[in-house]
């Protein structure tokens, strides 16, 4: 008995993969199957608050609400529940007109009064939104008349409707979905929006199902139903795919650049790249062991060979990157010389500081203290390893001692906030967010950014500078206010942009019209078509 | 003469494979840290036997020196974990009164929990890990047999040879040492041998979790984790680790029965 349970233990192991999913049928693609799209999902959506974050779901949250301004596909903001804005002289208020055809899914008409309390909701619960300088700096709400209202900020804040354009916390929420208490932070009662979709069936970690708002005051979506199926595990998503019981697995996040690449080499479904819409980078922590040592983070920076990186653990899907933005985000046009592949230089540079290599030592010392850097990644990025245990092995061959520590989610989580790392990884945000929120979070407490430029002399300069760009309502000069902070920041080496993000997706050959979202956490279901 | 057979037989295999733990290093033809990107997820082949992985590591190698980690886990926890075991059952049973009560409700607690569930709890906490691991083990597996070896003393605290030593006045230490952890230990020992393949596999499933030993290290549970976004494209990745997981918790387990049956008194 023993031998069998152990024996049958260690086969479910190994073929861990191959039995999710078997239950359950293809489902409710019956009554017109050409108007219905079904995807695949990591996480259910949770409760789709509006002014919340996880567990509610960003490409849910967009699929039901709508911001007063949207973030257009050219950077430019562009009406949305608001048809016009007006920005006062010196910066301090906004006034907006909302459109008069707005309908909530449960026949409520949007309204002045519905805008302010929306907004007076969020601004309640700062705490929860800290991180975002749009719920910090709004005063309060105005109420104009029935169709206007106008909000008065604290101070002057350049990147104001950009903010207003996020996926979270500034969306409206129909009176009807507030809880009894008044406040979202408890959660809502319903989710009632006046996006495209509405939520017509739900079922926590399993299945959830949009259906289009057919009185949706924008262009309307040409799938009538869109159902989101919640699969966790990747290789269950691939083979849901191909026994066709999901449409579409769309995003990164859902499918590793390998599997990917497995599914477009069997020629039967369709596969799409996206545009860079963020970039991966390794964050120095400046306060924390050898890392302070700037020849260390020079050389570190010297002896990464990206292209091989990209070429053979993310198969080529992303692009090299030199500077924290890609070159096209706003303020981001700037020349900065490359930190090129150059093993000779990074020798150089860490032999100039003083980490010599004894003779017969793997790794370089000073003073009795190894060339150490500790990494730590969440144990079930599998990506994210594979980078890591790359980079273990190409710098050992300068001395470079890589000590890797695979931790449990929240562990993981814990490490990055207390700083007990050298070198960590981490995304920037992409539009709308880039360049100005990431850049922001470096002035916060227990951040990632925060960690990369605490230990560096010129760290109050670059504080002062981040705080002037943020309220600058001249464009010249927060130019030139960028130009210096992204200077810095080259130059201290305190962050390594490895790649360009992209998105990319997998469908079968049924569906039409696939596009990516500027914004990499929304998903454009609007467009998409079934042939 | 049957069990004879068994008993030759499994004790060959197991000694094989304590073998390829040992002499990994010559037996390996690649360093299975060496890592070489051109040459990612081949196939089978001279240079590589059994293919390389998803960074160009020879995967042969990689399975020999994962012997080296399991075996090596496997048997320190066995050893540190006997200490633990006997001290604890011995004191319990032996003393008796409010120190049994305190000890075996300790052991409860820990009996109440799914060992893996613990292991895990503990491993989530520390932080992973070889020596995190290695001391989640610990903690999980002493508590069953501390309990045996209690029950064990407290029947041969009435027997009546440790009743004449203690009327002849022989000290409570000599009797412990001199009359109980000989009848104790061999079977102890054989208990210990026997649950040795659930050992392993706990040191598989903690490291397919990402949370047993950490990378570069090669180790079965993680290799199979490592190419779970390979099984499509190339399961080999998956088979063979877990191949050798089976195939060494099956002779564990065979030999540990085999031995039992051996010395097994009844049967003489």
């Amino acid at each position: 008995m023993k031998k069998l349970s152990s024996f049958l233990l260690i086969f479910a192991l190994s073929i861990v993969a191959a039995c999710g999913n078997l239950e359950d049928k293809k489902q409710s693609t019956s009554s017109n199957p050409k108007s219905v799209l079904t995807m695949s999902w990591v996480k259910d959506i949770g409760q789709v608050n509006p002014h919340m974050y996880a567990p509610n779901e960003l490409f849910a949250q967009a699929m039901l609400y709508d911001p007063l301004v949207s973030y257009g596909e050219d950077g430019k903001i562009q009406p949305a529940l608001a048809t016009s804005w007006e920005m006062a002289t010196d910066g301090k208020s906004y006034t907006f007109t909302l459109r008069d055809d707005v309908m909530y899914s449960d026949g409520s008409k949007l309204t002045a009064e519905n805008v302010k309390r929306n907004i007076d909701t969020v601004v309640d619960n700062s705490a929860a939104h800290s991180w975002l300088e749009v719920v910090a700096v709004i005063d309060n709400v105005e109420i104009i008349d029935e169709l206007q209202v106008k909000i008065n900020l604290k101070e002057p804040y350049y990147p104001f409707l950009q903010e207003l354009s996020l996926i979270r916390p500034l969306r409206m929420l129909a009176d009807s979905g507030f809880p009894e208490s008044g406040t979202t932070k408890d959660g809502i009662a319903k989710p009632i929006g006046s996006g495209p979709w509405i939520l017509t069936d739900y079922q926590q970690d399993s299945f959830a199902e949009f259906t289009r708002n057919e009185n949706y005051w924008g262009e309307k979506p040409k799938l009538k139903k869109v159902i989101v199926k919640i699969i966790p595990d990747a290789q269950a998503r691939m083979m849901a795919l191909e026994k066709g019981d999901i449409d579409l697995i769309f995003g990164s996040g859902q499918l590793a650049p390998a599997e990917y690449q497995a599914l477009q080499k069997t020629g039967k479904y369709q596969t799409m790249i996206s545009e860079p819409s963020s970039t991966r980078i390794l964050s120095f922590n400046t306060t924390y062991g050898v890392t302070q040592d700037k020849n260390v983070r020079l050389a570190l920076q010297h002896a990464f060979d990206r292209q091989t990186m990209i070429d053979y653990v993310l198969n080529g899907l992303e692009q090299e990157a030199y500077t924290l933005f890609a070159p096209g985000f706003p303020f981001s046009d700037i020349k900065l010389e490359h930190y090129t592949y150059n093993l000779e230089k990074a020798t150089q540079l860490l032999e100039d500081a003083g980490w010599a290599l004894e003779s017969g030592a793997t790794f370089r010392t000073k003073n009795g203290q190894t060339l150490t850097l500790v990494i730590p990644y969440n144990s079930g990025d599998q990506v994210h390893k594979t980078i890591f245990e790359y980079l273990q092995s190409a710098w050992r061959e300068i001395g470079v001692e890589v000590q890797l520590i695979g931790e449990e989610d929240q562990l993981f989580k814990m490490r990055s906030k207390t700083g007990q790392y050298n070198l960590i990884m981490n995304d920037t945000w992409g539009v709308p967010y880039d360049p100005h929120m990431y850049i922001r979070t470096m002035t916060g407490d227990k951040q990632i950014g925060y960690y990369a430029q605490k230990g560096l002399a010129v760290s109050e300069q670059l504080t002062a500078n981040i705080g002037k760009v943020i309220r600058s309502t001249d464009e010249g000069q927060r130019r030139a206010l960028y130009e210096s902070i992204f200077q810095t920041i080259h130059e201290e080496a305190i962050f390594m942009p490895l790649s360009y993000r992209t998105n990319y997706l997998v469908a079968n050959n049924e569906l039409a019209n696939l596009s990516f979202s500027k914004q990499q956490y929304e998903v454009p279901l609007k467009n998409f078509e079934v042939k | 003469m049957k069990k004879k057979i068994a008993l030759i037989s499994s004790s060959v295999l197991v000694l094989l494979l304590i073998a390829m733990a040992i002499f990994a290093p010559w037996l390996a033809p690649n360093d299975p840290y060496a890592t070489n990107m051109a040459l990612k997820l081949q196939g089978f082949s001279t240079d590589y036997p059994l293919g390389t992985d998803y960074l160009g590591r020879c995967v042969l190698s990689r399975l020999l020196y994962g012997a080296r980690v399991s075996l090596f886990i496997a048997l320190s926890v066995l050893v540190v974990t006997l200490f633990i075991s006997m001290f604890v059952g011995l004191l319990a049973g032996y003393v008796g009164g409010i120190v049994d009560l305190v000890l075996m409700r300790i052991c409860d607690i820990f009996l109440a929990i799914p060992d893996f569930v613990f292991a895990l709890v503990i491993v989530g906490a520390l932080g992973g890990g070889i020596r995190n691991m290695f001391i989640a083990i610990v903690l999980v597996s002493w508590v069953g047999f501390a309990r045996i070896i209690r029950n064990m003393v407290r029947s041969l605290k009435e027997s009546t040879y440790v009743q004449y030593a203690r009327t002849i006045g022989v000290p409570k230490r000599k009797i412990m040492i001199r009359h109980i952890v000989p009848f104790v230990f061999p079977q102890i020992l054989l208990l210990k041998l026997i649950g040795l393949g659930s050992t392993i596999l706990l040191i598989s499933e903690l490291s397919f979790l990402g949370l047993g030993v950490s990378a570069p290290m090669a180790e079965w549970g993680m290799m199979i984790s490592d190419s779970k976004t390979y099984l499509m494209s190339h399961p080999m990745l998956m088979f063979l680790p877990g191949i050798m997981i089976s195939f060494t918790v099956l002779i564990l387990n065979w030999f540990g029965d085999a031995l039992r049956e051996a010395m097994d008194p009844k049967a003489i």
